[in-house]
């Protein structure tokens, strides 16, 4: 073993080594391409979906003999996409709640889902434009339920403050599984 | 106050109701409102009070015994014990509380018994795990009356049939085929000594009848002898329809009230398994189970003494009964494939009855047979044990024992549960039936025994023949009267009065005269009539009555003619 060698030296050549090692570091443009939601990356895709999810349309006839629940709210319609499959379906609005630039909002599909999704890509999509306003992340909760809480933009958190579950929901849904 | 925290949430998600951002009410959606406030809502200091409720069992217990005996009877719930079962079965299964070891209990059952359904997994054959535990908790109504499927998928139809059926059974069509059977051969609320003493005194009517058939000739026994029998027939006829009408009654009025709690309430119907129901055969143990969690719900009065028997042979018996079938929403059952379903009977060691649908293929002989073929097979699957010089094996496999209750209707599995059939009353309704047929048939004489018909007059019509005598009497019971002619003249004779139609339609009797020989015919007018009452019990006919009405011959032939 050579002891004249400097820990200044050995820790150099250390970090030279782990240097030569490492990958490259990404480029800004691959940094951008990351940090772009996935509506911009694959925007055909997207536009597929949008038509498909514009195509679903879900109105209730209310000829029942016996009065419904309180509240049933009025179901959103969804596009469930796995990397196999895309199903149609809707889900229905537990819980939402819009404050201070947050958006807390809890849903469940009306149609199980085939297998369990411990998490899912909520994408937000107007009802009117057709265009995306928000995404992000909902994990699995009791009852096969799913909740999420995301920052939102001040124009959506002014919006939606006054939404209640019970309302028309202004979007649509497209979820998208791991 | 204890336990401020879940005061707190549970303030939050009434607040959160009431402004709209919550969909289901606080109780009915407890489990996610409880997982959304903890994320987001908790202070820290509610954060810290819960971690010191949870950090050890005791503390948990603590936790659980103050929404048992508090929390959930300062909610004003018509069935707190429910409710608080059902809370802490939802909270079981998020956190903090789903580390919680004091609710392990709670994450797979709501620790109530209940009928158990035989739902066979897909190709099974038969197994113990297709007899599956149902529980049925009454929460109140998140809006309209409705059965939730809880640990399952299932028709919202099919579970609304079940609903029906169990309403039918509380006041409707159901309710009046259960007391029928009842009435018919269900077992009455008589102490031993009572149901004694009422089968001897139906023997004394039914040996009175047979005395005055066919003993001897009463005499003035007669009166007292049938009052005695009237009597006691009556009162154990008032006594047999006041029982049933009683009990009836109660039962009605004790169905109308949980019916009403019915319309109020959510039947939370739990099954464990995950399954997505195909097929309806399930129906006739989740309408047991409502009629179960309604029967567990507290009361103010004490409830009828059937419904009583019923819910308390639910209550005890559940664990070891399985029911399958499918309802109708008037409560009939259906026919389902069974062999597969008995076989999971079977072969479950915790079941020992199991209510199915009357049908071709069921029965008692169909679970014998089974059985049977489990025994046999059995054997052929024991283990093999090296052989030992000597030892001589002989394979005794047990065969399992399991009483099969074949059923047309939901009504005929309550009196299987309540033990409400009892041959034996089977039997006594169908003598009491008979003998009081007998008595109904009998009625008309003994009313004329005990309190006789007014005496009748002589009245026109007169004989038009010179050979016969008319006695016509204004009657309206000539069954109860005969002419006797009484003569040195004519030959005596006694003629039963009768309704007589054809030309001259009168009530009469007709004496037909015939002389003595060697009597001169200027003595035709010597005679007299005498009118005596019949005494008649059924086809036997007793020695005359008194006599209640005397006319000359003279008399009889002239009337209506002067």
């Amino acid at each position: 073993m050579n002891t004249e060698t400097s820990i200044e030296q050995l820790l150099r050549w250390r970090l030279a080594q782990a240097e030569a090692d490492a990958p490259p570091a990404p480029r800004a443009a691959r940094l951008l391409a990351l940090s772009r939601p996935w509506w911009e990356s694959w925007p055909e895709q997207f536009q597929s979906l949008v038509e498909r999810l514009g195509k679903i349309q879900i109105a209730f006839g209310h000829a029942m003999a016996e009065p419904q629940p309180a509240r049933v709210g009025h179901p959103v319609p969804a596009l469930l996409v796995r990397p196999v499959e895309t199903v149609e379906t809707s889900v229905r609005v537990l819980y939402l709640d819009v404050r201070d630039g947050r958006l807390r909002f809890r849903f469940q599909s009306e149609k199980p889902f085939g297998s369990e999704q411990k998490s899912l890509d909520v994408t937000f999509v107007c009802e009117k434009s057709q265009s995306p306003i928000a995404t992000a992340q909902a994990s699995l909760s009791v009852d096969n339920e799913y909740r999420l809480d995301a920052v939102i933009s001040e124009q959506l958190s002014r919006a939606w403050e006054q939404l209640r579950v019970t309302d028309r929901m202004p979007f649509r849904l497209i979820l998208r599984t791991e | 106050m204890h336990f401020v925290w879940f005061w707190t949430f549970w303030h939050w998600s009434k607040e959160g109701f009431r402004r709209g951002s919550l969909l289901r009410k606080p109780l009915h959606g407890i489990g996610s409102h409880w997982d959304e406030w903890f994320s987001h809502e908790a202070s820290a200091s509610d954060l810290q009070a819960i971690e010191e409720a949870g950090k050890t069992e005791s503390t948990q217990r603590k936790f659980i015994a103050w929404m048992i005996r508090c929390w959930a009877r300062e909610n004003d719930w018509p069935t707190p014990d429910m409710v608080s079962r059902f809370v802490l079965g939802q909270l079981a299964s998020v956190p903090p509380f789903d580390k919680w070891q004091a609710l392990e209990s709670y994450r797979t059952s709501y620790g109530l018994t209940g009928i158990s359904a035989i739902v066979l997994e897909a190709e099974s054959a038969g197994n113990a795990a297709d007899v599956r535990p149902v529980q049925a908790l009454l929460l109140p109504a998140d809006g309209a009356s409705e059965i939730v499927p809880d640990g399952f998928q299932a028709g919202s139809n099919e579970l609304e049939t079940v609903r029906c059926a169990a309403r039918s059974l509380l006041r409707g069509k159901g309710l009046l085929i259960f007391l029928a059977l009842w009435a018919v051969g269900g077992h009455r609320p008589y102490s031993r000594r009572l149901r004694l003493g009422l089968g001897l005194a139906w023997l004394a009517v039914i040996g009175s009848i047979l005395f005055l058939v066919l003993g001897p000739e009463p005499g003035e026994w007669l009166i007292p002898w049938s009052a005695t029998m009237l009597a006691l027939w009556s009162g154990l006829v008032l006594l047999a329809v006041t029982v049933a009408a009683w009990q009836g009654v109660r039962a009605w009025r004790q169905g109308i009230s949980w019916s009403r709690l019915l319309e109020r309430s959510q039947v939370r119907m739990r099954m464990p398994g995950g399954l997505t129901l195909q097929g309806e055969s399930a129906g006739l143990p989740f309408c047991l189970n409502t009629l179960l969690a309604l029967g567990r719900a507290p009361r103010s009065t004490r409830p009828s003494w059937l419904w009583q028997r019923v819910i308390h042979g639910l209550r005890s018996e559940a664990e070891t009964w399985a029911a399958t079938g499918v309802v109708t929403a008037a409560g009939y059952l259906k026919p389902v494939v069974l062999e597969a379903k008995l076989r999971a009977c079977l072969n479950h060691p915790g079941i020992q009855d199991v209510l199915t649908p009357h049908q071709r293929d069921g029965g008692q002989p169909a679970v014998e047979r089974i059985a049977d073929a489990i025994a046999s097979t059995a054997g052929l699957d024991a283990p093999i044990t090296p052989f030992v010089s000597g030892t001589r094996f002989g394979f005794a496999a047990e065969k399992r024992a399991l009483r099969n209750h074949a059923c047309r209707h939901v009504a005929a599995s309550l009196m299987a549960f309540g033990k409400l059939a009892d041959k034996w009353q089977v039997g006594a309704s169908i003598v009491a039936l008979i003998t009081s047929m007998i008595m109904v048939m009998a009625l008309p004489d003994l009313r004329s025994i005990l309190r006789p018909h007014p005496a009748p007059v002589a009245v026109e019509p007169g004989s038009p023949s010179p050979y016969d005598l008319w006695v016509s009497l204004d009657t309206d019971h000539p069954e109860y009267f005969s002419a006797v002619l009484e003569s040195s003249y004519w030959s005596n004779r006694r003629a039963e009065v009768r309704r007589y139609g054809g030309v001259i339609p009168s009530v009469r009797a007709e004496i037909h005269l015939h002389r003595l020989v060697g009597r001169a015919a200027a003595n035709d007018e010597n005679g007299t009539i005498w009118i005596e009452r019949r005494r008649r019990f059924l086809n036997r006919e007793y020695l005359p009555g008194e006599r209640v009405g005397r006319y000359s011959i003279a008399y009889l032939t002239h009337i209506g003619r002067e």
